[in-house]
């Protein structure tokens, strides 16, 4: 028991504070301490979750939101990973290219929601935008500097071995920037969400965070807060993904050898 | 005609950030006979490795020429093959991996690469450990793996910078014993750089001292002594003279420079 215990200790640990908090929240708001149209309570948002689980409301926003992102996300990774080897491949591009990325990093994007809305309209395309240059940055970082540091050590063994261009690309800078790539990558996933879900509060007809928006204005917290739990359980998901990811593909770096 | 002709070489390096050049090595000239072992030996700053990775292709000569079988070396090229210090294996790749990756890099033919590839592995004698990457390795092991990887391509030269520079003076001892072992099956011409003395002598036909400012061959001694060599050879006579002369004239070259220092 002890032994199963120290194991998986911080998951264990992790679980019991999470159920003790759940449990705070339901008896504080059953025992009137605090009232339930400010925060909810478990209960309720389990008996309105499954309510909107029947009526498909869930489905859909859910479908939503997750096509939004799915293609935010792979426009970030396709634009931002070729810029990043063109970058990477050539000083000039990476000077050109510069201005905007310090720019992207130093300015709050959102501001320029409006102006994405005065372009594409009210709704999916302008989140995907959104969601797209939220994703856009680390990628591109990422990418480059993967790119950048590889090692030149094996870039020289590889070259006395005769590797050409395509070569030390193929089989030295890219596999040994994976897990460079992978951590933009889980950067990116959670700045698309973000961008996908603040982008619904404010201007679209379904989604999550349109969901969110919706009940929010009408103060009706029950409703609100089932799908604010499925966001915060997507974000969970897709990190733990890509948590997964990465240690499979950062096996052979001895630092991480677990 | 020798398989290598190295003829009046120097090579220059522009300093980072200035107009100036550094002389690493100066009127180098030296022939290598076919399936000979040639070791360099000398002080650090010398240029026994700027002149090995000339004769690799991988940098270029300012002045002179240096020709393996009576062509122009002018860059790479599948008739050298250079075993590195250390760390130049794929970390992401096992042992069999590595030495594959040689094999794919001059394209060999796609039905051998994993049957050739195995066999210089067991033939290091790393059979056992064809699944372990680099880093699961001792620093023996992987000089094992660069030197399976270098003789996997069939090279006519094997060129070594310094492979056993990094691994402690047992393993060391070891794995000399070990690449004579391999290289006495087709004895392929060798040219292997160090900084040890009784490495260059044991391991060498002939030994190349170089001495520095700039690096220049201040002599080129013949080793007479039978093969295989054993490590018994180590206390004879004869060895022990070639280690005295050798290190006579890499104490010159020491004291030299302490010389310039103290002027300075």
């Amino acid at each position: 028991m002890t032994r199963i215990f120290k194991k998986h200790q911080a998951l264990i640990s992790g679980i019991i504070s999470f159920a003790v908090l759940l449990l705070i929240w339901q008896f504080a708001v059953d025992f009137g301490y605090i009232k339930a149209f400010f925060v909810s309570s478990p209960s309720r948002v389990a008996v309105e979750f499954w309510r909107q689980l029947q009526s498909g409301e869930v489905r859909d926003n859910m479908a939503v939101s997750l096509y939004e992102f799915a293609v935010g996300l792979s426009l970030a990774v396709t634009v931002g990973g070729m810029l990043g080897v063109m970058a990477g491949w050539s000083r000039t591009i990476e000077y050109v290219l510069e201005p905007f990325i310090w720019f992207k990093y130093s300015s709050p994007t959102i501001a320029f929601y409006p102006l994405f809305i005065a372009w594409l309209g009210l709704g999916e395309p302008t989140i995907i935008a959104i969601a797209f240059i939220f994703a856009l940055t680390p990628i591109y970082a990422n990418t480059l500097s993967g790119i950048k540091n590889v090692d030149q050590d094996l870039v020289r063994a590889a070259i006395s071995f005769g590797a050409r261009p395509h070569d030390l690309f193929l089989k030295v800078t890219l596999p040994g920037s994976v897990p460079i790539l992978i951590a933009g990558l889980r950067l990116a996933v959670g700045r698309a969400l973000t961008g996908v879900i603040a982008a619904e509060l404010f201007g679209a007809t379904a989604g999550l965070g349109y969901s969110i928006a919706f009940y929010g204005q009408k103060l009706k917290t029950n409703e609100m807060m089932v799908s604010l739990v499925l966001v915060v359980i997507l974000g969970v998901i897709f990190t733990q993904l890509l948590s997964l990811l990465e240690s499979a593909t950062d096996a052979w770096r001895p630092n991480v050898d677990r | 005609m020798s398989q290598i002709e190295i003829r009046d070489v120097a090579i220059e390096y522009k300093k980072p950030k200035s107009e100036e050049s550094f002389v690493a090595i100066q009127g180098v000239s030296l022939s290598i006979e076919k399936g000979s072992f040639v070791t360099i030996v000398g002080s650090s700053g010398c240029g026994k490795s700027t002149l090995l990775l000339a004769l690799a292709g991988l940098i270029e000569c300012s002045r002179g020429s240096i020709r393996v079988e009576g062509k122009d070396v002018t860059g790479p090229g599948k008739d050298r093959a250079m075993v590195f210090q250390d760390a130049s294996l794929l970390p992401w790749r096992s042992v069999h991996g590595n030495v594959r990756f040689a094999l794919e890099l001059q394209r060999w033919k796609r039905d051998d690469i994993d049957e050739r590839a195995a066999r210089f592995v067991r033939m290091v004698g790393l059979g056992n450990f064809a699944d372990y990457h680099p880093h699961q390795l001792s620093g023996g092991m992987r000089q094992r793996v660069n030197i399976a990887r270098a003789l996997a391509v069939d090279p006519q030269v094997l060129l070594m910078d310094e492979p056993f520079g990094a691994l402690d003076a047992q393993t060391r001892e070891v794995m000399g014993d070990e690449l004579l072992r391999i290289w006495e099956r087709d004895k392929k011409t060798a040219v292997f750089v160090t900084h040890s003395i009784d490495e260059a002598i044991f391991l060498g036909d002939r030994v190349v001292v170089m001495g520095r400012n700039p690096g220049h061959i201040r002599d080129v001694v013949e080793i007479d002594l039978p093969r295989p060599r054993t490590a018994a050879m180590l206390d004879s006579p004869s060895f022990i003279e070639y280690r005295r002369k050798l290190r006579d004239y890499i104490s010159a070259d020491m004291q030299a420079l302490h010389m310039v220092e103290d002027i300075a």
